[in-house]
């Protein structure tokens, strides 16, 4: 599966765009990215582990939040998207 | 070789810095850098000159971002970090404060929510400062109009060891053993109001660089004077025509020597009677209006990082505004001219003198 990094998110990861790695669901590839990015972790999370706020995660078209947060499951082939959340008005 | 004056512009959309040389008459801006964060204010670090942003960015959280290059390029700190267990989360910086000059790499950064952190890697980690934290206290601490943060970090002088801080809104605490220890330090003496302490909403509180013991401290209401050896801070608003305002800077080698820019009480701008920067030569006593190429009469205001001097003289004196502008004197705040316009929303000026 594909890990897609959008606007900010890809600086964060000193460029990176587009990661491939293996994972079940999304709380494992979340964990996998970070291991290829380090710098993503505080980006991404605050120190409690939260997901920060303005961050969106979409699994191939769809809103994680509606596929069961970060328990959705993934399969070969699908695409995790990585975007800043658009907000503010 | 040759000073020159670079001012680090923080603003709702990025940060700039503004060059000249020590004549200050021609600037050359760049920037933005990490636009579109708001920056909540930037510093020079004279010892080592690395710079320090505080980049409080809603994606991807707020972080605080170093140059050891003069601002070529620059790294992001291990964001500082309430423990685990903690009910707070790091939301943002809104103060960084170099460390003595005795503590080479110590650097100071205050946050939201209110809370002091301790680098002592020239500002790569941070360390909650936890006899601050568990003061009983906190809970008393609440948010002002801009949020509960620790804004003012004011290092002693000559001794590292004493220095205060300023929580907005939480009062002064005083340690006299580096931050092991602290007690709230809020007394009043002399003003119009018969009240025993300070406003708790501090807005910045400064000490003075050369001279140790003195402070300075622009309160939500008032102004105050301490000097060294006293247990109490002095109001020294009389003079000045609101009791309200933000910006302050002291002289970095006159040690009886202050600004201040006043806005109204209640519509919080310079209006009446519009910007103007306000000197006392007297730690307070009297207080004279500088206004002379100011726009006349304009509505403007300055926030709690707007202000700053450089450390050339004649002293420069810098500040910036809610409209975009930053204005520089070169006679000690007597004159102004503007160093930078069409900016975003200044929401801090930091004056670093450096050579070549």
């Amino acid at each position: 599966m594909r890990v897609l990094l959008h606007g900010a998110y890809r600086g964060f990861a000193g460029g990176a765009r587009d990661v491939t790695l293996d994972a079940a669901t999304l709380r494992e590839a979340l964990a996998e990215l970070v291991r290829e990015h380090p710098s993503l972790a505080e980006r991404m999370r605050d120190e409690h582990g939260r997901l920060r706020a303005h961050l969106s995660l979409f699994v191939n078209q769809e809103d994680s939040r509606f596929l069961g947060g970060e328990d959705a499951a993934l399969s070969d082939g699908d695409i995790v998207h990585v975007i800043p959340a658009l907000s503010g008005g | 070789m040759a000073k020159q004056v670079v001012l680090l512009v923080g603003t709702k959309k990025g940060l700039y810095t503004v060059r000249s040389d020590a004549d200050r008459k021609k600037w050359t801006q760049d920037g933005p850098y990490s636009a579109p964060a708001p920056i909540h204010h930037a510093t020079y670090d004279p010892r080592d000159g690395s710079m320090y942003a505080a980049i409080n960015s809603t994606w991807g959280g707020s972080r605080i971002d170093y140059s050891r290059d003069m601002g070529k390029t620059w790294e992001k700190s291990k964001n500082p970090a309430f423990p685990e267990g903690s009910d707070r989360t790091f939301f943002q910086t809104w103060h960084i404060e170099p460390g003595h000059v005795k503590t080479p790499n110590v650097v100071w950064a205050g946050t939201e929510p209110a809370a002091l952190w301790k680098s002592e890697d020239r500002g790569q980690t941070w360390q909650l400062n936890k006899a601050l934290d568990d003061q009983p206290s906190r809970a008393k601490w609440v948010p002002g109009f801009g949020g509960m943060g620790l804004h003012s970090i004011a290092i002693d002088a000559d001794d590292p060891k004493k220095m205060q801080v300023g929580i907005s809104v939480g009062g002064v605490y005083t340690s006299t053993d580096t931050g092991a220890s602290w007690v709230q330090d809020n007394a009043q003496t002399g003003g119009k109001e018969d009240r025993p302490d300070v406003f708790y909403c501090i807005h910045k509180l400064l000490a003075h660089p050369k001279t140790s013991g003195v402070r300075f401290m622009r309160v939500h209401v008032d102004v105050f004077w301490r000097e060294p050896g006293e247990t109490a801070w002095r109001n020294r608003t009389e003079g000045l025509p609101s009791t309200f305002g933000f910006a302050a800077a002291m002289h970095p080698r006159e040690r009886s020597v202050a600004y201040v820019i006043p806005l109204d009480d209640t519509k919080r701008t310079a209006s009446p009677p519009g910007i103007g920067v306000y000197s006392t030569n007297d730690r307070g006593a009297t207080w004279t209006r500088n206004d002379k190429g100011l726009p006349p009469g304009a509505a403007l205001e300055s926030v709690r990082e707007g202000m700053d001097t450089d450390l050339l003289d004649p002293l420069g004196v810098y500040f910036g505004t809610a409209n975009g502008d930053v204005w520089a004197s070169r006679d000690e705040g007597k004159s102004w001219e503007a160093a930078a316009r069409y900016l975003p929303y200044v929401t801090s000026v930091h004056a670093a003198t450096i050579e070549g």
